[in-house]
């Protein structure tokens, strides 16, 4: 034990001593994009997501700050896991700050992450080559456009580009600002109803609305930035190539960020950038980092009225320790931090589970607690810890209670133990899809994913229910699932302590302690606190005592 | 001498725990579970066939088994194997705490009457017999063996303290010398099982004399039985003499350090082993009024060479005047 702590001190000592960041080149620079979303509430339960940078070959978020959620806001997980988003949930009406700052390496020679493009799947791609509001795919004009382009027999160049040089050249710019584009830079609760993808009639000459739709754009060659995107979108798709929107923003130093909007189009199996407007294509600029694709606004939110968007973004000294000179080695693998974002809240949950089990292991030997299976408790609480904790302790009350009436049921059948569980694990999976649906149609849910608790264990969980409750009757079954619950409680307390969890990942040798500390506990052979009232008959006859 | 009080508080002082040599469960495990008894020998407690065998091998009486079943189409066979037997006893090879065991006192080849007097018929038993094949009550989770044997009918001293069921008596053995013993007599409330768990009631027994004394149920200090009301304490527990023996006999075999054997007393053959625990309970302590810490003490300072037969009959009586308390003081 002595020699875990000294292990778990010296590779601490080292790591703090020898921080090696990743290897920054010359030409490298560091930028501090801030954001700040002001809104009001409209109700209880409305909520804000605001979109930060995904990772290019020319820049990487290495470092992520929220600004302590507001008062009377819990955050809340991105939809999908690997969404790059931050988002809070209002707990009450009221106006909401959210504020959060992103640190961005940008590398102009590249290479810092090679993208993966997980491949297209048939209904995505379906999707990409639908017509849409702004993008009318099926518009004659669209399709006499493209023909144009197809037939034009001077150009020998790809279809895709010659659809971008016409965007690029052909289609005129200027006018006022439309507010479908506004919308794109502003939440969609700025921009007036209605307003968007019509090129109003009251406009005033010389200060119209340029045309923001693609079949607007193509008919009279003049176009809001967007128009033109739009426009290019909806060629490609009429051509059947795979295309999208991505709002993102070009990093230059500025008190007033405004987001950009820019083209996708599917060519090789990759998704290759266009832009008519700035006029890049096929790559990047070092300096444009995507926020959304398919071209939604930058903060989407639910309930919420007077969104404003303020983004700054201002280059930054390189943070001391974070960074070093030369290329990578083979001591990076002990460094969890050089990981994309995505991988860092999985990570720190994983590395708080030891602290679960440190809980479990002091519930068991030191107060002498019992409960339903060894880690129960601990997975219980990670399954809470990735959805809505209320909505899963009704869900898995809902499972408890109709999989011990059907558990009940069943023991007439006489069935054997395993197709038994399993009858019992295909009930319990039943009860719990179906308690998802009547959670959503209540609209108790308040977020969009699904309630899923280990269902193996919920299925073990109820079996050992019943069987307790038979065998030792029902107190001690009850006794049982409060131990489990008031454990799981605990655990899910440590697996959402997300400072703790931050440390871990920056230095996961802390865990040396963890094991000195669950072997001390192995070693204790002194009274669990239950076991001072289990021999509470040998205090008082001591004479003494109080 | 501090006379037994009804406690007036709900816990006691690890200190006073301490001084009265209560032993702990993580001391248990860690002291004298881990080291004392070796895991490959726990398959001799684990599994009752194997601890039958060891008990015929050495002489040491157990139940008539009957049969054995371990395959889902032997359950069929069961009117046929108990024809002949107007009582009989179900229990899974690899059981814990008293779960899965059905005690039928009479039967007709298809109705059977369970020892608390409930009916079930032939398709229940056999379907109770397929649980337990299945491995619903085994230790682990694992495939089990279903055995079918003798029920012993137990000794008229425990008629009135005794109600359901059938009473057992428990030797907790260390190093091979009985250090504690105690009668757990069933109640309504343990629904005939000899379970402290299950709120059986239990009285200590003196390790010199086999008279009982003390008592224990649910945890508290109790001296009479909760249903009849009869004193536990007093009694007299006939061939405690050579239940002894053959409990440090089957420690002896067992080679496990710290052992609990079970026994209950037939009417007619006296002790019989129904099973040993590698993990014994500790209300014992409770029963006894007294800790396990010193005498397990006293008998780790004892050398190798002092824990012959011989001598264990003498280190039984020191044993039983190392704490205050006893049935001599009573």
């Amino acid at each position: 034990m002595l020699l875990l702590l000294a292990l778990g001190t010296v590779c601490l000592a080292l790591r703090v001593n020898f921080r090696q960041g990743i290897p920054l080149l010359p030409e490298d620079s560091i930028w501090r994009l801030t954001y700040r979303v002001n809104g009001r509430a409209k109700l209880a339960g409305a909520k804000l997501h605001a979109a930060y940078p995904s990772d290019t070959r020319y820049c990487r978020v290495f470092h992520k700050s929220l600004d302590p959620t507001p008062q009377g806001t819990e955050p809340i997980r991105p939809a999908k896991s690997d969404a790059r988003e931050i988002g809070v949930l209002a707990r009450r009406p009221g106006s909401i700050t959210l504020s959060a700052q992103f640190d961005l390496h940008l590398r102009p020679r590249g290479g810092l992450r090679l993208p993966v493009e997980p491949t297209l799947s048939a209904e995505n791609r379906a999707e990409y080559l639908r017509s849409r509001k702004g993008i009318e795919v099926e518009d004659p004009v669209v399709a006499e456009t493209l023909g144009r382009l197809r037939a034009d027999p001077a150009v020998k160049s790809e279809l895709v580009d010659r659809v971008f040089d016409f965007c690029q050249t052909d289609i005129r710019s200027g006018g006022k600002e439309s507010p479908a584009d506004r919308s794109t830079v502003q939440p969609a609760a700025a921009a007036k109803p209605g307003g968007a993808g019509k090129a109003t009639a009251t406009d005033k000459p010389g200060t119209k609305e340029a045309p923001s739709t693609a079949a607007a754009a193509l008919k009279q060659r003049w176009a809001s930035p967007l128009g033109r995107a739009r426009a290019m979108v909806a060629l490609c798709r009429a051509a059947k190539i795979p295309a999208r929107l991505v709002t993102g923003l070009e990093i230059r130093p500025s008190d007033d960020l405004r987001p950009h909007v820019w083209v996708e189009a599917m060519s090789d199996g990759r998704w290759e950038p266009y832009d008519p407007l700035a006029g890049f294509a096929h790559d990047l600029p070092h300096n444009f980092v995507p926020l959304r694709r398919d071209g939604g606004a930058v903060v989407r939110e639910s309930e919420m009225a007077d969104l404003r968007l303020t983004l700054t973004a201002r280059r930054i000294p390189p943070p001391p320790g974070q960074f070093r000179e030369e290329g990578p080695r083979p001591a990076d693998v002990l460094d969890l931090t050089r990981l994309p974002l995505e991988l860092h809240a999985p990570l720190s949950v994983i590395l708080l589970m030891p602290l679960g089990a440190l809980l479990t292991s002091i519930f068991r030997t030191v107060i002498g607690v019992r409960t339903f299976g060894t880690f129960t408790p601990t997975l219980l609480a990670l399954a809470f810890v990735y959805n809505d904790w209320r909505a899963g302790l009704v869900v898995f009350f809902a499972v408890l209670v109709l999989g011990l009436t059907s558990r009940a049921a069943l023991d007439r059948l006489k069935l054997l133990l395993v197709p038994r569980l399993s009858v019992m694990l295909t009930l319990v999976v039943l009860t719990m899809v179906f308690g998802i649906s009547l959670l959503d149609y209540l609209h108790w849910t308040t977020s969009t994913e699904a309630v899923l608790l280990p269902m193996v264990i919920l299925t073990m969980t109820v079996e050992r229910y019943y069987l307790t409750t038979e065998e030792d009757g029902p107190k001690f079954a009850v006794q049982l699932l409060a131990g489990t619950l008031l454990l799981a409680f605990l655990c899910y307390l440590v697996l959402r302590w997300d400072a703790v969890g931050r440390w871990l990942l920056e230095y996961p040798e802390l865990h040396f302690f963890t094991i000195a500390l669950l072997i001390l506990l192995g070693r204790y052979t002194g009274y669990r606190l239950t076991e001072l009232w289990r021999f509470r008959e040998f205090g008082a006859a001591g004479g003494e005592g109080r | 001498m501090p006379r037994w009080r009804l406690p007036g508080r709900f816990w006691a002082w690890p200190s006073e725990l301490r001084r009265r040599g209560v032993l702990s469960m993580n001391a248990r495990n860690n002291l004298y579970v881990l080291p004392g008894n070796p895991r490959e020998f726990y398959p001799r407690v684990d599994h009752k066939l194997r601890t039958k065998q060891i008990c015929q091998e050495h002489g040491i009486p157990v139940p008539e088994t009957y049969a054995v079943l371990d395959r889902n189409g032997d359950v069929r066979r069961l009117a046929q194997i108990v024809e002949g037997h107007h009582e009989f006893v179900i229990k899974p090879a690899r059981g814990s705490e008293g779960r899965g065991i059905v005690v039928i006192v009479e039967h007709d080849g298809r109705q059977f009457t369970t020892s608390s007097g409930q009916q079930t018929t032939a398709a229940d038993l056999e379907y109770h017999l397929s649980t337990i094949l299945s491995g619903l009550y085994s230790l682990a989770g694992l495939p089990d063996q279903a055995l079918v044997e003798q029920r012993i009918v137990p000794h008229p001293v425990f008629e009135k303290i005794a109600v359901g069921g059938t009473p057992d008596l428990r030797v907790i053995l260390y190093r091979g010398v009985p250090v504690m013993a105690m009668a757990r007599l069933p109640t309504r409330g343990s629904r005939g099982r000899a379970n402290l768990h299950q709120g059986a009631v239990a009285a200590a027994v003196h390790l010199k004399t086999g008279r009982t004394f003390g008592g224990v149920c649910k945890d508290a200090a109790v001296g009479a039985h909760p249903d009849t009301g009869a004193s536990i304490g007093g009694v007299e527990i006939p061939c405690w003499k050579p239940l002894l023996t053959a409990a440090m006999k089957l420690a002896e075999v067992l080679e496990l350090a710290y052992v609990g054997v079970d026994f209950v007393l037939d009417a007619s053959r006296g002790p019989v082993v129904l099973e040993a625990n590698a993990r014994p309970g500790l209300s014992i302590q409770v029963a006894n009024r007294c800790g396990l810490v010193p005498r397990l003490k006293f008998l780790d300072a004892q050398p190798a060479r002092l824990l012959t037969p011989q001598c264990r009959v003498e280190l039984i009586e020191l044993l039983s005047q190392l704490d205050g308390q006893g049935p001599a003081n009573q």
